[in-house]
């Protein structure tokens, strides 16, 4: 079956034309601190991503296991950006409404930023425990360890020019 | 001199002890800061569209014309990328005609940086020298990348600035491994995994104190060494500083001026030795 073309160009719009030049070396799967979880490799996500199968590629832990410490990306010998690619893929499936705790959290962060400018830590705790209570032993743990020293934020600051972050997180995107 | 500030929003919670020896470390070394007005979050490492990313950095950087200091590696790296991204004509184009401030360049430092260029060697305002103190400098991801100023792989500067305190930076192979920081709301089992690791290995090298340059390090490696320690059923205890707490304690600050009472695992045993020696 041919592939998704229009989701390979999409990918290549938002992470770069230089995807196009990957030889699948692995060297992006060799550095990443979270490769022993992952299914499918990023070496392997990148090659779905290049044949358009599109439902493997969006749909897949992987996604939500890069922490972002770019290491793939300073040592990809093609100069690709592999980061780049799962930032893409997150945000194709944000767009087409993929929900799951990690996608619903990466949501959270950003209605916050459209909300307030700002993160209110607790709030957003809050807001993913509601999908996530699996999650409470841990946010419990934190907060036990953070509230006796002053280091949870209670309150929700909001900035002036909210309607400005608004225009740029809606607006910007389409673009 | 002065410079602009950006906080971040950790500074407001759980990056307090890095806001205030921010503030008391430049104060104590004749650097103004004058705080970014308004500024709004950078989006840290969930903001998964780039030209998003990007715009919100903007927004910060087009508030002043002053050079931007912050503290945090996650919001250095966000502006600094940022900042890359729009050398590109179209790029500029696109943030600018959202922006009510328009965006025309900004030239961006960690705290790290601006300290150690203001501390001279043998510099006589280092009043507590951190004499035998053996230091895991521990640098993360974030500060280092994407590639730019410091090496990706193997910086040094964190190991120059401990030196010219008088501490010891020990050989730390996990130096620039991730902490799992990130993701540790959502994937809370991967996260631990690395982030003990290099507690683990911090200890194995013989670390008195582990140093940081971000909040989210700080975080797994301090907040969360207690919990870590009862599931893997091995003591650590070792204290996370910020660098900024670490310099202050060597320009002989006091704990409450630098946070020191916020970290999770204590540090004032380590400060007390330090005292010592140096007596």
């Amino acid at each position: 079956m041919a592939g998704d073309e229009l989701f390979k160009q999409e990918v290549l719009r938002l992470a770069g034309q230089e995807v196009l030049t990957c030889i699948q070396c692995g060297t992006c799967s060799a550095s990443c601190p979270t490769a022993h979880l992952m299914n499918p490799s990023i070496r392997k996500l990148i090659k779905l991503c290049l044949e358009g199968k599109k439902e493997e590629a969006l749909h897949n832990v992987t996604l939500w296991l890069c922490t972002s410490c770019l290491l793939c990306t300073v040592r990809c010998p093609r100069g690709i950006r592999p980061k780049a690619v799962v930032s893409a893929l997150k945000d194709i499936a944000e767009r087409e409404g993929q929900r799951s705790k990690d996608a619903d959290y990466e949501q959270f962060f950003l209605k916050q930023i459209k909300d307030y400018g700002r993160i209110a830590e607790l709030a957003l705790t809050g807001e993913f425990l509601l999908v996530f209570p699996q999650g409470a032993v841990q946010s419990m743990q934190m907060g036990l360890e953070l509230l006796p020293k002053g280091k949870i934020g209670l309150e929700i600051e909001k900035i002036k020019g909210r309607d400005e972050v608004k225009r740029i997180i809606e607006e910007l995107r389409e673009k | 001199m002065k410079l602009a500030y950006y906080p971040g929003c950790v500074s407001k919670s759980t990056g307090k002890e890095m806001e205030a020896s921010t503030r008391a470390v430049c104060a104590a070394l004749g650097i103004e800061l004058e705080e970014l007005d308004d500024w709004n979050c950078c989006g840290a490492t969930h903001v998964s569209n780039e030209l998003v990313a990007t715009g919100l950095a903007a927004r910060n950087m087009a508030q002043t014309d002053l050079e931007i200091m912050t503290a945090c590696s996650i919001c250095y790296s966000n502006l600094r990328a940022a900042a890359q991204r729009l050398e590109e004509t179209e790029i500029l184009e696109k943030v600018n005609a959202i922006l009510d401030r328009k965006y025309s360049g900004a030239k961006i430092r960690h705290a790290l940086d601006v300290i150690l260029e203001s501390l001279a060697e043998n510099d006589e305002r280092i009043v507590v020298p951190l004499k035998e103190l053996k230091v895991a400098p521990y640098y993360g991801c974030l500060l280092t990348r994407p590639a730019g100023l410091y090496s990706p792989e193997f910086p040094t500067i964190l190991e120059k600035l401990i030196k010219r305190l008088q501490a010891e930076p020990i050989d730390f192979r996990l130096k620039t491994f991730c902490c799992g920081g990130p993701i540790f709301m959502p994937q809370e089992k991967a996260a631990d995994d690395i982030a003990f690791k290099i507690l683990s290995e911090a200890k194995k090298a013989g670390a008195e104190v582990i140093v940081t340059v971000c909040p989210l390090c700080h975080l797994m490696l301090d907040a969360k060494q207690k919990v870590l320690e009862q599931k893997r059923g091995e003591k650590i205890g070792i204290p996370v500083l910020y660098v900024t707490q670490l310099v202050g304690i060597a320009l002989g600050l006091g704990p409450e001026e630098l946070g020191l009472e916020m970290n999770s695992v204590s540090p004032m045993a380590m400060v007390e030795r330090v005292y010592e020696r140096m007596a």
